[in-house]
């Protein structure tokens, strides 16, 4: 019986050691990947950036959410040749069909959008995820906080289109986008 | 397929008696390798691992992406187990293979996080799950722990093709008709414009409802195959 | 009151509105397997249900104790599995001991339960929604409770079918599949009910 174990216990410590080795192997090129992901994310939300921004992102902590935890959102800061471009940041929204919606917004040093990029969602195929596609995100392209009416669905009076089926999905996006403005202006009143 | 079983059994206790010989039956070779392709097919004939494929076939990318991760630790087990057949206790075996099959998963899980990520993120939690996957430990402990390494390789692959086969066949079903696409291609979308038409996916097929019934339909054309063949002989 | 709110929402979204059969895929093996009839569809609810928020439970305190505090996270899937293949051996035993009944009609579906995918499944998915505690827990029984639901629904549409005169190819899974996938479509009615 102890037998059993020993040669139990055995198995267990050369699969562990193995499994160290190829984590030791693999940890770099995970942390790349994950790197690279969100790189390719900012340069699509950012005017041209040059600098290491993952470097030289800012944590900020923006508000209490309903349990009285801190709220903290990650300021990443574009720069070409040291001059600045644009911030990206993240923002949710909670109202989407399937729950949350993680909305990536780049806001150039102009005060306006310059690109939204849709991080993750559970929204339905066909229907509620079609936010993802391209000519429907660059329709927040140019709007600003001060153009906050304008952030809202065609049904609500706003100038974003809604899909015929799905307007929950468009209508979180929009919500979330012009929240993220609007604590966008009151973090960096004088827009960067 | 009982008289088959039978009589491959037969060639296994005499290829095993003259094991000492370094001989390479070649017929059985094969044997092992086809069986897995559709005598023995996991899903069709097994109905073995339907969870991945009911849950990934959304494309016909995943598919075959998992499919070859499941393949991997198909094959990796099977020869690991096999050259371990001797040395584990028979009480043990269960958990032992287990610690095999689960090290060779977390090995494909953090090979594919490092160098193919973005059909790493696609399965998601159903690369870890084939540690569960019915597949590998019916054959780890149905013929890997009772044959010979170059067997249970042969096996391992048979087996692993099979799967990649109606996980590649479901999830372009589900990709053409849902999505109006096949491996990323815009087939149907394409051909529908040429006549000026928006193609309107059938979404259910992207669904759970379509994966469902999909494969049932698929495994009931399997069954109606089978069947012309058995009439045939 | 706000906790008793989130406990159902929990529940009625792991039961209904992304049932861990019809619409996650998990536990589909044994939900083909022992639903042919009502009372061990019962029976395998109720084991599964005991394993599943016990192995939850542990994956959880393993992976807040030790997996992370050791920078150990690559050891995820092989300390699960075998911490579920061990919780199904104790209840396999318990079980015996206390109803031999119940025993002898689960046969080999108990030890089974191992390789169902939606015990580590359940395990793999509140590590990745980084649930707290309670909120673990109640997931943990809402998706059993979903699978039994689903269970114990195919039992009593399978134990009808059997009256019913089915084409030769479409006997066995076919049916069964197609069957899953007609109460997966009527699940699909629940979404959106809970954001979760």
């Amino acid at each position: 019986m102890a037998r059993l174990i020993i040669i139990l216990t055995l198995f267990c410590l050369v699969a562990a050691a193995a499994l160290a080795r190829v984590h030791d192997v693999t940890k770099g090129p995970i942390a790349e990947q994950e790197r690279l992901r969100t790189i390719s994310a900012l340069k699509s939300v950012l005017p041209a950036f040059n600098n290491a921004i993952d470097s030289e992102a800012a944590e900020v902590v923006v508000g209490q959410d309903k349990k009285g935890r801190d709220v903290r959102i990650k300021f990443y800061k574009g720069k070409m040749d040291e001059t600045p471009v644009g911030t990206a940041f993240q923002v949710i929204a909670p109202d989407g069909y399937s729950g949350d919606i993680a909305i990536l917004m780049g806001v150039g040093t102009n005060g306006k959008l310059s690109g939204i990029e849709i991080i993750s969602h559970k929204e339905t195929p066909g229907l509620g995820n079609k936010i993802q596609k391209e000519e429907w995100r660059n329709q927040f392209k140019g709007l600003s906080i001060d153009d906050g009416h304008k952030l809202a669905v065609k049904k609500d009076g706003g100038e974003i289109d809604q899909f015929s089926g799905a307007t929950i999905s468009p209508r979180a996006v929009a919500g979330a986008v012009k929240k993220g403005l609007e604590m966008y202006k009151k973090e960096f009143a004088d827009g960067g | 397929m009982a008289d088959k079983e039978l009589t491959t059994h037969h060639l296994v206790e005499g290829v095993e008696a003259i094991e000492s010989v370094p001989w390479i039956n070649i017929k059985d070779l094969l044997l092992d390798f086809v069986r897995g392709l559709w005598e023995a097919n996991p899903l069709f004939r097994l109905v073995l691992g339907m969870c991945p494929t009911l849950a990934v076939t959304t494309s016909a990318t995943n598919g075959v992406g998992m499919g070859a991760a499941t393949m991997l630790v198909l094959v990796g087990s099977n020869i690991m187990i096999s050259i371990l057949r001797k040395v584990i206790p028979d009480m043990i075996r269960i958990p032992a293979f287990i610690i095999v099959i689960a090290s060779f998963v977390t090995i494909t899980d953090l090979m594919m996080a490092a160098f193919t990520p973005e059909l790493h993120h696609a399965l998601g939690i159903f690369i870890p799950l084939i540690v569960v996957n019915c597949i590998v430990l019916a054959r780890a402990e149905a013929f890997a722990s009772k044959n010979t390494i170059i067997r249970s390789t042969a096996d391992g692959l048979g087996m692993g093709i099979g799967f990649t086969f109606v996980l590649t066949l479901l999830g372009s079903i589900r990709e053409f008709l849902g999505n109006g696409t096949w491996f990323d291609i815009p087939v149907l979308t394409g051909i529908m414009e040429i006549f000026n038409y928006e193609y309107q996916p059938m979404i259910v097929m992207i669904l759970p409802p379509g994966a469902f019934i999909g494969l049932g339909l698929l495994v009931a054309f399997a069954n109606m195959i089978e069947e012309k063949r058995k009439v045939r002989k | 009151m706000d906790n008793v709110v989130e406990i159902l929402l929990i529940l009625v979204s792991t039961i209904f509105v992304t049932n861990f059969v019809l619409a996650r895929f998990l536990g589909i093996c044994p939900f083909l397997g022992v639903s042919a009839r009502i009372e061990t569809s019962i029976g395998m609810g109720m084991a599964v249900v005991f394993v599943m928020t016990l192995a939850a439970l542990c994956a959880w305190l393993i992976e807040r104790f030790v997996l992370v505090p050791f920078e150990l996270t690559y050891l995820r899937t092989i300390m699960f599995i075998l911490v579920i293949a061990t919780l199904v051996q104790f209840v396999e035993m318990v079980i015996r001991k206390t109803s031999p009944a119940l025993y002898n009609s689960l046969g080999i579906f108990l030890p089974l339960i191992t390789t169902n995918c939606a015990v580590l499944g359940v395990a793999l998915l509140v590590i990745q929604k980084e649930m707290d505690f309670f909120p673990m827990l109640f997931f943990a029984v809402g998706a059993s409770a979903g699978f039994t639901l689903a269970l114990l629904l195919m039992a009593g549409i399978r134990e009808q079918i059997v009256h019913a005169r089915i084409p030769k190819v479409l006997q066995g899974a076919p049916i069964s599949l197609v069957t899953a996938g007609l109460m997966s479509l009527a699940f699909l009615g629940f979404a959106g009910l809970v954001k979760m």
